[in-house]
This record gives structure tokens, sequence and C-alpha cells, in this order.
């Protein structure tokens, strides 16, 4: 690839790049929480609700940034019916609840694709929603995820010492008086929101583990919460621009480069943890 | 004398109490009432009900709750969230569980600062005073040699202790304990029951511990209340209320009972004789 040697042609990549850095950056910073409040279930489920919705939403003939639209209704109502679910009230595991509702979801998004054959038409543009690809990335992506990226930030930072109290543990922090409820649906909302911006350029399939991996890794090698968070945004942002930068220098598929950048560091911090026990 | 200095206002005041899960009943209280600085152990057998009653306290199951719940003279109602969020400020829990924030690295002191978090409010950060007082009860309890490691690298006795003193940086007026010396070693079970003796004589604080065994009942704890089948059953010292009637009664075993220095422990009686090999 030719971006690192031309001035124009780096330019044309910068949209790309900074979108590699900011979804890397705000999924990495979430991934702290998810993974921390044992919720990566969730995440999983919440990615491919988000699919699933803009899946359908192509059929219907939706393109570019309005598949967003129908992919944050259905990731945020996905997230908060499993916020708001007791998993109890029908004698289900939390975890088998998530499964069945995974299943459901991807089956969903991989009905669409099916559909599209059916109705004979392309669904190239809807496949590169499964794996994510650097095409997609314009300066308006770039925007929107530095304003979801900025609202994350924002809502950590108010929140912060109640979320620490939920990481913790919810139920004791519901007891003592602190407003969970609230939060908790705020959180998962954001969630919603950070899945459904990061499809595009990261893909459905993809996003969930640079949520998940890069807080693994950090968990790995620091102590206290706020290094964690920074830590894990750190690995995010690494293994975002990262993957972005190998994609475009090799043309594969920018999520599927961006996993196994992200399982590297995982590998990585583990192999360090282990051979300092050592 | 004043009216209320004749009649303080209770701690805890239940009364006609029906908890319906579902459509079972599982706990009925006619009439319940803990005075300021009373310190009192649930016990029972498993599934008797106790949890539920600590639950009932903090107003986690209010709808499912018929009857008047009442917090420091104040009515509990799902209908008045912020009077029930107020409420439970004043009341620091500790749950069954020990480990609790699992893998997330939170640090001792950062587990016990939230404690805090409620008391000071929404969108306040916590202040110098606040990190004294966390610092404060991990001095108390004895870990602050604990403060920089994480959770998931101390014992199942000391995150029990982070537990009991998260709790108290809240600066409750009543903490409920449920079954604070469970799947503890016999070293780890005395540590607790002195500590939770010590943090009595201390601050004379309203307490409600749910208990299995009659030897994790402090000296200091006068009051038993024995729950069965939803249904407080007794009330009273603990050697009227396990009697070795009540105890063939309750557990379908011959016990009697042992007491040293306000300690009461359970004894088979008679003590089988091993078998002859």
């Amino acid at each position: 690839m030719d971006f690192f040697t031309s001035y124009n042609s780096l330019l044309l990549w910068l949209p790309a790049l900074l979108c590699g850095f900011l979804s890397g950056t705000t999924c990495g910073t979430l991934g702290a929480f998810v993974v921390g409040m044992r919720i990566p279930f969730i995440g999983i489920c919440v990615a491919h609700a988000a699919l699933a919705g803009a899946v359908f939403a192509a059929l219907f003939g939706l393109e570019g940034q309005w598949l967003m639209l129908p992919a944050l209704f259905t990731s945020g109502l996905t997230s908060l019916l499993l916020g708001v679910t007791n998993p109890r009230w029908i004698k289900m595991d939390d975890n088998v609840m998530m499964s069945v509702l995974f299943s459901a979801t991807m089956g969903l998004a991989f009905l669409g694709l099916g559909l599209f054959s059916i109705m004979g038409r392309t669904d190239g543009d809807v496949r590169t929603l499964l794996w994510g690809s650097i095409a997609f990335c314009r300066w308006s992506d770039v925007w929107i995820m530095l304003c979801v990226g900025a609202l994350l930030a924002l809502f950590i930072l108010v929140f912060y010492k109640e979320l620490q109290a939920i990481l913790f543990s919810r139920e004791i922090a519901t007891a003592s008086g602190i407003r969970t409820g609230a939060i908790w649906g705020g959180f998962l909302l954001l969630t919603a929101l950070v899945f459904t911006v990061s499809l595009q350029s990261v893909g459905g399939l993809m996003v969930y583990s640079l949520v998940t991996n890069p807080a693994a890794a950090a968990f790995q090698l620091t102590r206290g919460a706020a290094r964690c968070i920074l830590l894990s945004a750190f690995f995010g942002m690494v293994s975002g621009l990262g993957g972005f930068l190998i994609s475009a220098w090799t043309d594969l598929p920018s999520g599927a480069v961006i996993v196994l950048l992200s399982s590297s560091i995982v590998l990585l911090s583990a192999l360090w943890r282990l051979g300092k026990k050592r | 004398m004043t009216t209320q200095a004749q009649h303080p206002v209770p701690v805890v005041h239940l009364s006609n109490i029906k908890v319906t899960l579902g459509k079972r009943d599982v706990l009925s209280v006619d009439s319940f009432t803990l005075q300021e600085g009373e310190i009192c152990a649930l016990m029972g057998p498993n599934g008797a009900g106790k949890t539920t009653f600590l639950k009932l306290l903090l107003g986690m199951i209010l709808k499912q709750t018929g009857g008047t719940i009442q917090l420091f003279g104040q009515t509990l109602s799902p209908h008045n969230q912020k009077l029930l969020h107020q409420l439970r400020r004043q009341v620091g829990y500790i749950p069954q569980q020990s480990l609790v924030a699992g893998e997330f690295p939170l640090t001792v002191r950062e587990a016990v600062a939230t404690g805090r978090s409620a008391t000071i409010g929404l969108f306040k950060r916590l202040q110098p005073e606040d990190w004294q007082s966390v610092d404060h009860w991990l001095e108390e309890l004895g870990i602050a040699n604990l403060a920089g490691r994480c959770l998931s690298e101390i014992s199942g006795g000391e995150q029990r202790k982070v537990m009991i003193a998260r709790a108290m940086a809240q600066n409750p007026r009543l903490l409920l304990l449920d079954e604070p010396t469970a799947n503890l070693d016999m070293g780890w079970r005395e540590q607790i029951i002195q500590t939770i003796q010590t943090l009595y004589q201390q601050t004379r604080m309203t307490f409600i511990l749910v208990c299995h065994e009659l030897e994790t009942v402090p000296a200091c704890c006068r009051r038993v209340v024995l729950i069965n089948e939803g249904k407080l059953q007794a009330d009273g010292p603990l050697e009227e209320v396990f009697t070795p009637r009540r105890i063939q009664e309750l557990y379908g075993c011959q016990m009697s009972l042992s007491h040293r220095n306000g300690r009461y422990f359970a004894i088979p009686d008679p003590i089988p004789s091993p078998p002859t090999l």
C-alpha cells in the first residue's frame, strides 16, 4: 500500500486510521466495564442484534450511515431487554438465556443475508458488516465515533464512583442506596451505541472481541480501576489502529486483523503474568 | 423526660408482613421490632426465609410484600423511591457470597471506598475526609496492609473483612450481615466473630446477623429470632429459643447446649460411641 509514501494517499486513508484509533479506544474502555461486570454475553448479544438490524435495514433499501439507525434501535432494545429481564422468572440461568438470545440474533442476521439472495439482490456491502471494512470509513464515521467516544468518556467521568460500586457488586450497590437502575440502563444504552458505530469498520462478528480482549489483557497486567481502564483503552487503541494499518498494508479484512492482533495482546499478557508468577 | 425518650423510635418495625413470591407465601411476620443498639441473630434451617427477611428490610422485595415495613420510623414504599434510597444509605449490608468483584482488578482500598459512594451522593467526588474514613476502617479491621492488593489476591476471610470495612465506611445506623462466617475455616470464623463483637461494643450500632450455627453467635448477642417455614417461631435469649426439644423438631437430631463466657455450642446428646472394627 502506498499511503505511507504519498501525502495525498495518507490524507485519503486518514479517516480509516482515525476510525481504527477511535473504535479501538472506545471499545477498549467500554470493555473494562463489560468484562469487569461479567456481562460479556450481553456484549455478544447486542453486537449481533445491531448486525441483524443493519442487515434488515439494508434489505429494505437503506444504505451508508442510515443503516446505523435501525441497528441502534435493535441493539438498544436488546440491551434494555437484557437489563430488565430476570432469567429466574422463566427458570433459566443467565448464561443460558444469553446463549439463546445470541443464537436468535445471529440467526436473524443470517436470515436477512439469506433473503438477499432469495430476492435476487447483491449483498456485497452487507456482508462487509460481518467482517468489517476500512473502505467504509469516511469523515462522517469519524465524527460519529468521536461523539460516541466523548459520550462514553463523559458518562464514565460523571458516574465513576457509582460504576466502581457496581463493579464491586451490583447487589451491594443497590442495597446501599445507589440508583443502579438508571446508571445500569444508561450503561447498557451506551454499550449498544458503541457496538453499533463500530459495526461497519470492525464488523458485527468481530466487534465483540475488540471489547473483551483489551480488557482481558489489562486485567492480567495491572491493579486499580483507573489504571485498568486506561490500559484497556490503550490496548484497544493499539488493536484498532494497528489492525487498520496492517489491513491497509495487506488488503486483509480489517475486522479479522484487529481480532487477531488483540488476541495476540491477550496471549502475551497471559504469558507475562505466568512468567511473573514464576 | 420527653415522650420520645420514653418511646424511642425503633430502628426496625414490621407489622402484618406477608411476602409472596409467585403463588408461594415465603415469609409472614405478625410483628417484629428492633430497638437502637440491639444486636439480633436470625437463625433457622436452610430455606426458612432468613435471607428474604434481610431483603425485606432493604426494600428489595417491596412489590411482593404486604404489610408495613418501617426503618428508623419511616415507612418503606415502592412508590417513594427517593425515601427508599435515603433509608438504604443508612443500612450496611454484607451478603453471603465472599468474592464479589471477580476478576476486575479493584484494589481493597477502592472496594472499601465504594461504601462512601452512596453516602456522598450523585455528581460528587470522594473528598479527603472520605478517604480518611476508608483508611480508618482498613486500620480498624486490621487489613490496612492489604490496601493496594486486588480482591482476587486475598483470602476468603480477608474478603469478608473487606466487606465489613466497606459497610462501616458507609457510616450506617443498621448493619445486616448474612452468614458472615459461612465457608470460613475455624481461625477466620473466630476472627470474624470477634470483629463483630468489637464493632458492636465500640459503636453500639444496631446489628442483625443471620447465623446457621449456634457457636457463631457472638457472646454480646442476647436476642435470637428463630425463623422456620417462613414464620417467626421464637424470639428471646439463645438458650430459651434453642431448647433440646426444638432442636429435635427442627433439625431431627438430639443435641444439648453447652456454654462458656456467653458463647453457646451444640453437641450431640448422647454422643454416639464409635463403631467397633
